[in-house]
């Protein structure tokens, strides 16, 4: 039985790993899904009005 | 069925209430300012000056209305089940370069106080460290180790530390649930400075067993330990008017409340499904990890169809904050930086309208001081681009009109103003008065004190804060990541020499305010004192402010009687500091 009073008799990077040792129980958490198709940047972008470009029609 | 039909109804109605009075005083600040703004003559710059106070009005407004609404009720009688406790919870313990000293002695604190209630075999421990130093980390293995001899918690107090800090602090949690959320229906998730009395645990447990659809139930955590003057200040504000502020929005939000990322308690199974939070697109600050993922993941949960609520009537919830202005806009930095990231969400699929209309909130949370501060640049520009006053504005009339001062309309505006910001906490303390709880405030006559010293304190400090708050909001809007930086703890006193480092571009902007106005608009400068004052003398503010506070003003509950949980906390804390200088050379 280790006294754990005395943590300095051992090694305690290992000794910490193995009594701090989490259950083994995965839950699965999947990834959702935040972001819009558009976003409202890109939005802005498309929306914005393009009066400079001129279409090349004709000479 | 019908009871809950009943809530809906009356959650729509006070948010519609709210609403409509807050766009009413919004409207009438827009319609006053416009005709004082007007009466020199009309130009563009008066009705830019006129939306501006109506953003800003509106803002103040619904805060105010927000703590009208919580005046108006009690806390509501909840659900909760008797009999034995079967369920498991997990009480998680985020740490990043924490003292694992005062982090660990929490825990035995909260150990101690679970066991007392006789379920402490039905809670667990878990230490979740990010902590990037190797020496405190060293410290935080030595620390466990003689958590466990004190508590006799092998099996039931956990300890483990990432190699990587994916996704921050939600990460961390993600990652426990990824490897352990299955042994546990509930986890409890704190801070590293949190502290909650195993009664309050135990309830909340209670809680979400006799709701199966609560996905999430938040405490309103009470600010302890704090010794400076902007400390005890702040612990005041948030003991005295926080649990008003929090019923008002409570009426609001209806099943779609709020995650304050600590001191709550979650469904397991709820937040596994619906809470693993995506990286955005794009770099930080806009894209990244998600950084203030609490209020996403409490939109999350709404989403999928749980309950989230705040509970204002659990008390034994605590936390520790910022013992000065510094350290407290640090903090705010990094709320600002996440905040203005959940403009990326605000169009996020399947939101609820109040989820994403509390996304909307933060946002002006943080922009509003810009309308402020928009108001009194263009107030002081305003002369210039102002036409001349036509003394003759009616044709072949011989006699000049002389235009009537409309001084009298500004002063209404202000002192309406002025009223948004102090009628709710002077009716809070009305309220506190006539039903005793001002008792746990040193009595009516401290606590009437206590309110108008931090009434005048927050005037005072509220320019600073203003600057603080903009500068985060420009950083961020020019793509400047604030990271990850760990909070800082403990006596937070500064010289003038640290306060000035930190705030010398505040007094300059308050000089070149003060400057401008007396050069383009001399009878302004009156009016502009009240914000310049405080930004010229902001070092001496922040400096004065951090020192440790001796006045009986500001009293708590917690301060006058201190909770059961914080004196297990402070006997573990003498036991371990005593052997503090064994332990680290033993490490």
């Amino acid at each position: 039985m280790m006294d754990l009073a005395k943590p300095e008799q051992f090694d305690l990077d290992r000794l910490a790993e193995e009594l701090g040792a989490l259950p083994d129980a995965p839950l699965a958490m999947p990834v959702q899904r935040l972001e819009p198709p558009v976003q409202p940047a890109r939005l802005f972008a498309v929306l914005r009005p393009r009066s400079g470009r001129m279409g090349k029609v004709g000479h | 069925m019908a009871a809950g039909a009943a809530s809906g109804h009356r959650v729509v109605l006070v948010r519609s209430l709210t609403l409509t009075a807050s766009l009413l005083a919004a409207g009438l600040g827009f319609i006053v300012f416009l005709q004082f703004g007007a009466s020199d003559g009309f130009d563009a710059f008066d009705v830019l000056r006129s939306v501006l106070i109506f953003a800003s009005t509106f803002w103040l407004a619904w805060g105010a209305f927000t703590a009208f609404a919580g005046l108006t009720s009690r806390p509501p009688a909840v659900p909760r089940a008797a009999g034995p406790i079967r369920a498991m919870t997990a009480v998680l313990v985020p740490v990043y370069n924490e003292d694992p000293v005062a982090t660990f002695a929490r825990i035995a604190a909260m150990d101690a106080s679970l066991r007392a209630t006789g379920w402490g075999d039905r809670f667990h421990f878990a230490i979740l460290s990010d902590t990037r130093d190797d020496g405190v980390a060293a410290r935080e293995r030595v620390w466990f180790l003689r958590l466990l001899a004190d508590t006799h918690g092998e099996g039931r107090i956990f300890y483990r530390r990432r190699t990587s800090n994916k996704g921050r602090k939600a990460g961390n949690i993600e990652d426990f649930i990824k490897r352990a959320g299955a042994a546990y229906d509930y986890a409890v998730i704190l801070d590293a400075d949190s502290l909650m009395e195993g009664a309050t645990m135990v309830e909340m447990v209670r809680r979400m067993e006799a709701v199966p659809e609560l996905g999430l139930l938040q405490t309103l955590p009470t600010i302890i330990r704090a010794r400076s003057r902007f400390g005890r200040t702040m612990q005041f504000a948030g003991a005295f008017y926080s649990p008003i502020f929090a019923r008002g929005l409570a009426m609001m939000q209806g099943r779609t409340g709020p995650f304050w990322g600590h001191n709550a308690i979650v469904r397991m199974r709820a937040f596994a499904e619906s809470c693993g939070l995506p990286e955005l697109s794009g770099k930080p600050p806009f894209g990244g990890h998600i950084l203030s993922h609490d209020y996403v993941e409490a939109a999350l949960l709404a989403r999928a169809g749980w309950t989230v609520r705040v509970d204002d009537d659990l008390t034994g919830s605590y936390e520790e904050a910022p013992e000065n202005i510094i350290d407290h806009a640090k903090r705010d930095r990094r709320w600002c930086q996440g905040n203005l990231q959940h403009s990326r969400l605000l169009l996020a699929p399947g939101l609820k309208p109040w989820s994403r209309f509390v996304f909307l909130q933060g946002i002006l949370a943080y922009i509003s001081p810009g309308f402020w501060l928009a108001f009194l640049a263009a107030s002081i520009a305003a002369p210039l681009f102002a036409p001349p006053i036509d003394y003759f504005p009616i044709e072949y009339w011989p006699f000049p009109v002389i235009p009537v001062s409309q001084v009298s309309k500004a002063l209404g505006l202000a002192i309406g103003i002025g009223g948004l910001l102090f009628l709710p906490k002077l009716l809070i303390l009305l309220d506190a008065v006539l039903r005793g709880r001002a008792a746990g405030f040193g009595g009516a006559v401290r606590a009437a004190q206590s309110t108008l010293a931090e009434l005048l304190f927050s005037s005072i400090t509220a320019p600073v804060f203003l600057m603080f708050q903009t500068r985060s909001v420009l950083q961020v809007l020019r793509g400047a990541d604030g990271g990850w930086p760990a909070q800082t703890r403990g006596d937070g006193t500064l010289s003038f020499g640290d306060a000035w480092a930190a705030s010398h571009w505040i007094v300059t902007t308050g000089a070149v305010v003060l400057g401008t106005a007396q050069w383009l608009s001399p009878e302004l400068v009156p009016w502009l004192l009240p914000v310049a004052l405080p930004m010229v003398l902001a070092p001496a503010i922040i400096a004065w402010s951090s020192r440790p506070s001796g006045t009986a003003l500001f009293s708590t509950r917690t301060e006058l009687r201190p909770a059961p949980v914080v004196q297990l906390h402070d006997r573990v804390m003498l036991r371990w500091t005593a052997s503090d200088t064994g332990q680290t050379e033993a490490a």
